[in-house]
């Protein structure tokens, strides 16, 4: 009885929102809860993800790519951190058309916060898709 | 003091997201935000401490 039932909640098909809602949140923080209207929590996640990018790159810090003069294990250690910085979603890319914010200030005193800051804004905000994506698949409140 | 200033803006920023995704009621939520935001400026301190008494400069 419990292995049947354990059976069909895993058989369960997670809906094709749920994909898009996860999407949207990574794409622009807190958008993904604004769209299922948790207005407090999306602006709470999304407010929270934006002022920390903001204020990393104000702080002087970096954000990370790989590029063509990156090989080997050279390009594992900008690889690391750059998937942490694309969290921030469509920030990092209009960054990266623009080209801002890549060049480094070690020189600054508050350069090394201004990286943490820019890294943890896009861990935080995966964090945030993960829960629209759940909100939206009806797997949390 | 900035870097305490700054510090204390990351805790606070980590314990609103922490805080927003947790599971349970608005009351519950809010003081898992402020525990994450207070464990956070504890460690600091007193990993700051350990590293000011340690040779490693």
């Amino acid at each position: 009885m419990v292995a049947k039932s354990a059976e069909q909640s895993e058989n369960v098909e997670t809906p094709r929102v749920a994909w898009l809602m996860g999407l949207a949140a990574w794409a622009v923080p807190g958008l993904g809860h604004l769209l299922q209207k948790r207005w407090v929590r999306g602006l709470l996640l999304g407010g929270g993800v934006w002022v920390m990018f903001i204020t990393g790159l104000a702080l002087g810090g970096h954000l990370f790519t790989v590029s063509s003069k990156d090989q080997g294990l050279a390009a594992l250690v900008q690889f690391l951190p750059m998937s942490a910085n694309v969290g921030t979603g469509l920030l990092y890319l209009m960054c990266w058309i623009t080209n801002t914010g890549f060049a480094e200030q070690a020189h600054r005193l508050t350069y090394e916060y201004g990286n943490t800051f820019l890294l943890v804004a896009g861990l935080l905000n995966y964090l945030a898709a993960l829960d629209a994506f759940d909100i939206a698949a009806g797997r949390k409140e | 003091m900035r870097h305490v200033f700054w510090m204390a803006i990351f805790a606070g920023l980590t314990g609103v997201v922490f805080g927003a995704v947790a599971k349970g009621t608005d009351r519950q939520r809010l003081i898992y935000g402020l525990k994450v935001f207070a464990e956070f400026m504890a460690i600091a301190f007193i990993l700051g401490w350990i590293l000011y008494f340690l040779p490693i400069r």
